[in-house]
């Protein structure tokens, strides 16, 4: 049998699995239960919840990307090992505060927590639409994750809209019927799945290539001085771009509604004890890193077509390997991909459904919510889907936008949970000139002032801007404010 | 202990390795060598405040006064 057979039917097997693991999880639960849809009846253990924070961080971009980082820019990549590690930890302090307040609320979406404290439909429908456009952004990225996998490893026998529909119809079809369980339990087996595949795979190709770890850094720092420090001679990226990257991606990881919502999934002790065997995810990423080191002195990069490429391009091209490492690397680069595919097209709907949809129309009832919720499933899919295939620039732009604008939650939130002074305007304000300033400074100038990250300019303003307005627009009493931030302290 | 106190000793005891892993005070491991374990210095360093960070995690996780958050003063 060919090596693409292997690969591609090993690839379908993975796919089989992870579809069943997916509708079983949901059975024998209440289908026609708004609350287990959305938040598993807020009872997902320790086992699970650790998978599926951990599935949001291994996704197609720690698979291809975090290799083409390491490959094309050297230690700038530690960033991403580095905020993986840290981004999670103000969860364990206002994970519970936020799942308490759901409780009590009732709350199960970022849109219904802000509109709630602030009382105002506005600012719920405005994160309805952020992060649906953020979502589908987020989601166009793994498709071509998928889909590009799929391809490489079948070596072009799969089309490239083939691959994307068949690994993300699955995705569609197990969240739309079993919700949030059926998300959290197939990465479950995702996550065990990457993991061990990273770590053989990843050690496998390094040794192939240098023999061993160290061989391969003593060779890396000889022929490329300054390629593992920040802002030297050498090196691809400065201090202060280094360090605002790791500020804003730390800072934005938890206004994520598909990591923020989990808060109302589960119990407080829960919440916990998954911050605290979290770090320890980061360092799974590490093998990965690994492989991006190790192609630096062996590839010239005018070979691949991108640097995300570098990891399929050594297995296919460079390595001898057999075909059913194909196989494995295809299987965990799909998990990766879906298991962070599944979460956010849930919390997509979820968002939009409550932030937007109840807002326009306002008396509808929990059965009704629930259908729009799983129909939303299918249309955010869908949507994701054609932009994949079919691209379209402007609407890309549009999209990144969206998704550069996810952390302008934080001041919000936080005022939200800390603050009673905070208003609705000063975050109304905030947020859209803050997303205004990340725009303009990612996609139209060409730099930005000291190399600062956009979205941390772009916090700078939204935060000011909350501060400034909300010493001025005091005296409407908004009834949650206190309630809020007395919550748990 | 209460529950401010412990939240103050939460974000001040991770904020130091925090800091540890940007600027300015990355600048202390930010080199190639010397070679640690078979990694470059800027790599072991990010690698072992990690590490470092887990068990500081565990230990405030013993000490935290309301892990259920019942409201436990």
């Amino acid at each position: 049998m060919a090596q693409w057979q292997i690969a591609m039917i090993m690839m379908i097997a993975y796919l089989v699995i992870a579809l069943l693991i997916g509708v079983l999880a949901g059975r024998n639960q209440d289908k026609q239960s708004l609350e287990e849809f959305t938040t598993a009846k807020g009872n997902l253990g320790l086992f699970v919840m650790w998978f599926l924070m951990g599935g949001a961080v291994f996704s197609a971009f720690s698979f291809l990307g975090a290799p083409g980082w390491a490959f094309s820019r050297g230690a700038p990549a530690l960033y991403i090992i580095t905020y993986t590690a840290f981004a999670i930890l103000p969860w364990y302090i206002i994970g519970p505060k936020i799942g308490r307040i759901g409780r009590k609320h009732n709350i199960y979406t970022v849109a219904g927590f802000m509109q709630l404290r602030y009382s105002s439909r506005v600012l719920a429908m405005m994160i309805g639409i952020i992060a649906l456009l953020a979502s589908i952004q987020y989601l166009a990225t793994q498709m071509k994750g998928m889909a590009y996998i799929f391809s490489i490893m079948t070596e072009g026998r799969i089309p490239f809209w083939l691959g994307a529909l068949l690994s993300y119809g699955i995705v569609v079809v197990y969240v739309a019927t079993g919700g949030l369980r059926a998300a959290a339990w197939s990465d479950v087996f995702q996550g065990i799945l990457m993991i061990i595949i990273s770590w053989t795979v990843g050690l496998t190709i390094v040794n192939q290539l240098h023999s061993s770890v160290p061989d391969m850094f003593r060779n890396l720092t000889e022929t490329a001085p300054g390629f593992l420090q920040i802002g030297a001679e050498g090196s691809t990226m400065s201090a202060m771009a280094y360090t605002t990257t790791i500020l804003v991606s730390t800072i934005g990881f938890l206004m994520w509604p598909h990591l923020f919502s989990k808060s109302y999934a589960t119990k407080a002790r829960t919440i916990k004890k998954t911050v605290l065997v979290y770090p320890v995810f980061a360092l799974f990423l590490i093998p990965l890193l690994f492989v991006g080191f190790s192609a630096v002195n062996v590839i010239d990069p005018s070979q691949i077509g991108s640097p995300d490429e570098i990891l399929p391009y050594l297995i296919t091209t460079v390595l001898t390997l057999p075909g059913w490492v194909y196989g494995l690397v295809g299987a965990g680069a799909l998990a990766a991909a879906m298991s962070t595919a599944d979460a956010i097209t849930h919390s997509a709907s979820l968002e939009f459904t409550d932030g937007f949809v109840k807002n326009i129309k306002r008396d509808l009832s929990s059965k009704t919510t629930l259908l729009i919720m799983r129909i939303g499933v299918f249309v955010i899919g869908g949507l994701a889907y054609v932009i994949t295939v079919f691209g379209g620039q402007g609407l890309i732009a549009l999209l990144l936008g969206a998704y550069g604008s996810i952390v302008q939650f934080a001041p919000g939130v936080y005022g939200a949970l800390y603050s009673k002074k905070v208003t609705e305007p000063a975050v109304i304000t905030g947020l859209i000139t803050g997303t205004v300033v990340n725009y303009y400074f990612q996609l139209v100038a060409p730099t930005t002032p000291l190399d600062i990250n956009p979205g941390i300019l772009g916090l700078i303003c939204n935060i000011g801007l909350v501060v400034i307005i909300s010493g001025f627009t005091q005296g409407k009493e908004l009834p949650m404010a206190e309630e809020y931030r007395k919550v748990g302290s | 202990m209460s529950k401010q106190r412990f939240i103050k000793i939460y974000c001040l005891s991770l904020a130091i390795p925090f800091l540890l892993m940007v600027f300015p005070l990355f600048t202390l491991g930010n080199r190639e060598t010397p070679f640690i374990m078979g990694l470059p210095f800027s790599v072991f360093w990010v690698i072992f405040w990690i590490l470092i960070t887990f068990v500081i995690v565990l230990f405030l996780y013993r000490l935290d006064p309301d892990k259920d958050e019942k409201g436990v003063q």
